[in-house]
């Protein structure tokens, strides 16, 4: 990937190229398929739902899955179905709004401590190094030790939770521009330190970003899920599917679909993000696909 | 592979089936198993309030009094007791022959290092207030004690028979670890161990001696351990009552009726529990300070559909501010003033005060986490979203959940709260202290109240206590100040397996394990 | 490679640090009064109690100094006590922590037994339909919720089978917990394992080695697997402090009665003296791992044994 990134700073701007070596992979197209059917079962959930999903009583309770419920109903007789679509729509947010928030400051740390490099670099490098050791769940579960249990405050904390491993990532990504010829021409041309860093850094380091951010969707979708899971997350009437799945527990006898579902959804969203990431890295790097 | 591996390998999986079947959880043939969802706090009647540690301490100490299947104050360690005619001292006889299970008889000395320690300056009880205005506990001879008190107060007798009030020996002065490795008490089971976390494990204690518990069983348990296990998981609770792991669980609830109608399990489901689950609002701001709002609350709540819906028969509508089986319930008393399920009600109140479809009235609603309440919660949820109520959940541990209320009772600006307590008390006292200024909760106070309220803790004549308490009750539920939702509320419902003859659960939810013979 | 150890040591002895002021901060980073929060089971508590309390816990002073005082109880093996029962947190966690790490070395062992030959097998077969399907499966593998995986495992085995111990810490109660967890981390290992693997495997000595002739399976064993596995180890610590982090929806799960379960009971019930302990318990855990594995990685690579 070292070498590529220099390439790509040239075939940057060519989008469509970029679309069709993902199309040209087999995992590509799943993984494309699955995250569009998401995004758009999220987008259109106000039309696709025939339910409220929060709306008790739609049905009769514990309905087995078919054609009046397609999903069947949970154990307050609220359509499957509409929760699922719905639920959709909050994990996209999940999953968006905590890679956003660790990208943002994980590149801005990264790309500081490279560019600056200095007393400034050990810093920051250090800091995200220890807190890199402490692991994501360790972190995301202190965070919301402390804000209290919410989805949004598991996004906060999942969000928070993934800045060291951006931060690293990026920064290795910057170090390796840095050192390139052309840049220190630039440096030394008396370009200013933002527009170095705005116009030449990122550009270069973006295309890494975004494989990295992709897979950290999935990664922080099945970090909240496992908060709401455990309670610390969405709170009721949310159809989070974390939260859907543990309260499902209680009726594994009596409707197993209702854990079944939610399960599944789960996993293959995970699985979308996984094979589009792990696609956009053999488009985006072309030595990547000989091994 | 070459042959000798193949050996190798036969050799780990022998292992290993040795060592699976010689793992722990196996217990001996002659002990009992009891499988929870969680742990005590700890070992220390004077540090914790939860009714999962309160359960363990009924089975390790010894309380004065006991109570009978109603629930009302009998004679135990305490042979009998007499009131002074001002109410002010009390005076107990102890029973002969009671021993502590380190070996020393237990006598008034033993009561007084109880009452002592419960009400020290530095690490008061917990439930300090619950022992009254005790100025002090006398030995008169080793088998007598006299309490004396500041103002009359008719709820120590009660107390007296619940284990906050047990009887810690005072040999456990020189234990350093008390309360965390080591209890000392006189009850039908001695401690062996506990592994936090994990299982409170108890022998029978041979010396002892029933003299007003609710069991049959004069002396020691029939059985010889008592294995107190903790699995959180219902499910899996269930599947270990199937297989004989564990043999009293709570079950899923929603699997009650199967077992019911298979009969493989036993269910008993404890009555008199003392428990009540009821709404409070945080009063010291709009909307909740309007009486109007509170109402509407209870007017829109059908507690009797949600609770058909989580827990079917298994728990009732409650009327009163305390559960039936204490003193002064009486449902259709406090039928007549409860605001009743009514929705229109409900939404003309709400419209009076300007909430409606467009503007609906924001509340948080707190709740404490566990035994499928927030299920019932979300229940409660849509019911008030149909009366122009958007109520927010937020669930919590019931520590949080008191801190919560009370922060939110001192906050006069904020979003409106409201939430749904759980209490269990012996006796009507517990309004005294969830309701006189200050209040437990820095909750609704009134003069009025107050007035009423003192008058119950003073009054010795039972018939005109319970005038007034019921006077009480009136005032909180025509005022919207406590409405009570259902009774009971958690970890009363237990399944058994056929094996196990002999479970009861006293009054309180106090499981009595004394009288089982495991048979098959 | 003194130095280099070394150097890992100065590194998580900054985590540690780095921790223990965290840690102090946590307190303080609560909304609301955490006194309060930590005292509302005290019946109709006092605020001359409250205030006690609070002059007890040191939080009248200024941080600075409440730090200090941290580190000197923590250098008597003292981590406070328990709100809820005043237990001393050390005994507490203690109890709690071999349970954890018990279930985090089986979980390892767990993914290497099944991940590092899948990983190799691909590796070796590269670009052909069975690493396709390797890596597939391994994708797939990653993607599955372990809350979700643990769930079907535990109503399948141990509640519709009733063939595995449900409470308790004995090693039948080990299966299901283990399986769970490694079985999410093999399909990481065996990426890991495969591109470490198809490194060495283009790198010129092993080409050079096979085109001497040197039998295939000596020049694997030898060669491939001795310098491939280098790297693995360094990653085997961060999938550690994986493992860490996993076993704590797991072990709620499965009731087993580890750190992890204690940690999300301590977060409802707001027991702030238990969650300290526990992020510092943790942290010092995955250094020391780390620290350890890092050591062996220094052992066998002989650029770092050499000190070049």
């Amino acid at each position: 990937m070292k070498t590529a990134a220099n390439s790509m700073a040239t075939t940057y701007p060519k989008q469509p190229m970029l679309l069709r070596r993902l199309l040209g992979t087999p995992t590509g197209v799943i993984g494309l398929a699955i995250v569009s059917l998401l995004i758009g079962g999220a987008v259109f959930a106000d039309f696709l739902a025939p339910y409220d999903p929060t709306k008790m009583a739609v049905g009769p309770r514990f309905l087995k899955p078919g054609a009046e419920h397609l999903l069947g109903t949970d154990e307050f007789g609220r359509d499957m179905y509409s929760r699922i679509l719905y639920g959709a729509r909050l994990t996209l947010l999940v999953g968006a709004t905590s890679v956003l928030i660790s990208l943002t400051v994980g590149m801005s740390i990264g790309l500081v401590a490279a560019y600056r490099g200095g007393w400034l670099e050990s810093v920051l490098m250090r800091s995200t190094d220890v807190l890199f050791s402490f692991t994501e769940t360790l972190i995301a579960l202190s965070c919301v030790a402390v804000l209290g249990p919410s989805l949004k405050n598991a996004i906060i904390a999942v969000g928070i939770a993934g800045i060291p491993f951006y931060a690293r990532t990026c920064y290795s990504a910057s170090l390796v521009e840095r050192s390139k010829p052309y840049f220190e021409a630039t440096m030394a041309a008396g370009a200013g330190h933002a527009r170095l860093i705005v116009r030449h850094l990122l550009p270069n380091v973006l295309p890494t970003m975004i494989v990295v951010a992709t897979l950290g969707v999935s990664t922080a979708i099945l970090a909240a899920a496992g908060l709401s899971f455990l309670g610390l997350g969405a709170q009721p009437p949310l159809p989070e599917w974390g939260y859907m799945l543990s309260g499902a527990r209680d009726y594994f006898n009596r409707a197993p679909w209702l854990m079944t579902i939610p399960g599944l959804a789960i996993a293959l969203t995970v699985l979308g993000f996984n094979l589009l990431g792990d696609a956009f890295r053999t488009a985006l790097d072309p030595t990547e696909r000989h091994r | 592979m070459k042959p000798n591996s193949r050996n190798w390998a036969r050799k780990v999986v022998s292992t290993a089936v040795v060592l699976c079947s010689m793992s722990t959880i196996s217990a001996h043939a002659d002990d009992i198993v009891w499988a929870r969802y969680g742990d005590i706090d700890s070992l220390d009647p004077h540090k914790a309030t939860s009714t999962l540690s309160l359960q363990v301490w009924s089975l390790v100490y010894d309380t004065l009094l006991a109570t009978d299947a109603s629930g009302s104050p009998q004679p135990h360690i305490a042979k009998s007791w007499e009131t002074s005619d001002d109410g002010t001292q009390y005076t107990l006889a102890l029973e002969e022959g009671v021993m502590c299970h380190d070996g020393t008889p237990l006598d008034a000395n033993d009561v007084k290092y109880t009452i002592d320690r419960a009400l020290s300056e530095d690490s008061p009880s917990l439930t300090k207030s619950s022992w009254g205005p005790i100025s002090a506990a006398e030995v008169v001879d080793p088998l007598t004690i006299k309490l004396s008190l500041e103002t009359p107060f008719v709820a120590l007798v009660p107390f007296l028979a619940d284990s906050f009030s047990s009887i810690i020996c005072d040999s456990n002065e020189s234990v350093e670890s008390f309360g965390t490795d080591a209890a000392i008490g006189s009850g039908p089971w001695k401690l062996v161990s506990w592994t936090k976390g994990d299982r409170i494990v108890l022998a029978k204690n041979p010396e002892y001696k029933n003299f007003g518990k609710l069991a049959n069983n004069p002396g020691a348990p029939h059985e010889d351990g008592l294995i107190i296990a903790v699995v959180p998981e219902p499910q899996s609770r269930l599947a270990a009552l199937k297989t004989g792991e564990v043999h009293i669980a709570e079950p899923p609830f929603d699997d009650v009726p199967m077992l019911k109608d298979s009969g493989e399990l036993d269910i008993v489901v404890a009555e008199n529990t003392g428990q009540n689950v009821f709404w409070e609002f945080a009063t010291s701001r709009l909307p909740f300070s309007d009486k109007r709002a509170r109402l509407a609350v209870g007017h829109a709540t059908d507690a009797a559909l949600a609770i058909n819906l989580i827990y079917g028969d298994l728990s009732l509508p409650e009327a009163c501010p305390v559960s039936r089986g204490v003193f002064g319930n009486d449902q259709s008393f406090c039928e007549q003033y409860r605001p009743g399920y009514d929705p229109e009600k409900a939404i003309a109140l709400l419209a009076e005060m300007g909430y409606g479809p467009e503007n609906p009235l924001e509340t948080s609603m707190l709740v404490w986490t566990g035994g499928n309440r927030q299920k019932l919660a979300e229940v409660f949820q849509a019911q008030l979203a149909e009366v122009n109520i958007k109520a927010s959940i937020e669930i919590m541990d019931i520590g949080s959940l008191n801190a919560r209320v009370r922060q939110e009772n001192e906050n006069t600006e904020g979003k409106a709260s409201m939430d749904m307590m759980t209490w269990s008390w012996y006796d009507p006292d517990i309004l005294y202290a969830l309701w006189h200024s200050p209040g437990a909760y820095r909750g609704y106070t009134s003069p009025a109240l107050d007035e009423m309220l003192e008058q119950t803790r003073v009054l010795t004549d039972p018939d005109a206590r319970k005038a007034m308490v019921q006077e009480v009750f009136k005032y909180l539920l025509e005022n919207g100040v406590h409405i009570p939702l259902y009774t009971p509320g958690w970890e009363w419902v237990f399944a058994v397996r056929p094996e196990v003859e002999g479970f009861k659960v006293a009054p309180f939810v106090y499981p009595i394990f004394s009288d089982i013979k495991l048979g098959g | 490679m003194l130095r280099f150890i070394v150097g890992k040591v100065a590194m998580g002895a900054l985590t540690v640090f780095v921790t223990t002021i965290l840690v102090t901060l946590l307190i303080h980073l609560v909304p609301g009064d955490p006194v309060q929060i930590m005292y509302a089971q005290s019946q109709g508590s006092t605020p001359e109690q409250i205030e006690a309390v609070r002059r007890n816990l040191g939080l009248d002073q200024p941080i600075y100094i409440q730090y200090f005082q941290y580190i000197e109880r923590l250098s008597q093996g003292d981590l406070g006590h328990t709100i809820r029962g005043g237990q001393p947190v050390l005994d507490v966690i203690l109890q709690r922590l071999p349970n954890t790490l018990l279930l985090a070395v089986a979980a390892m062992i767990v993914a290497i037994v099944i991940g590092l030959p899948l990983g190799f097998l691909a590796a070796y077969h590269r670009n052909t339909y069975i690493d396709t399907a390797l890596m597939g499966i391994a994708i797939a593998g990653i993607s599955i919720p372990h809350f979700w995986l643990g769930l079907l495992l535990l109503f399948f085995f141990a509640v519709q089978l009733g063939w595995l111990p449900v409470s308790g810490s004995g090693l039948a109660n080990l299966v299901l917990p283990a399986f769970t967890l490694g079985l999410s981390n093999a399909a990481i290992f065996a990426r890991l394992t495969r591109s470490s693997m198809i490194d060495v495997l283009e790198q010129d000595f092993v080409q050079t080695a096979l085109a001497k002739g040197l039998p295939r399976t000596l020049v694997l064993r030898r060669h491939v697997l001795r310098v491939g596995m280098i790297p693995l180890i360094t990653m085997m610590g961060l999938q550690f402090a994986f493992m860490m982090g996993g076993a704590i929806v797991v072990e709620n799960i499965f009731s087993w009665n580890g750190v992890g379960r204690m940690a999300v009971e301590a977060i409802f019930q707001r027991d702030y003296p238990i969650i300290q302990g526990f992020i510092l318990t943790f942290a010092v855990v995955v250094v020391f791992v780390s620290i350890a594995l890092d050591a062996l990685y220094a052992v066998m690579d002989p650029r770092i044994r050499r000190g070049s």
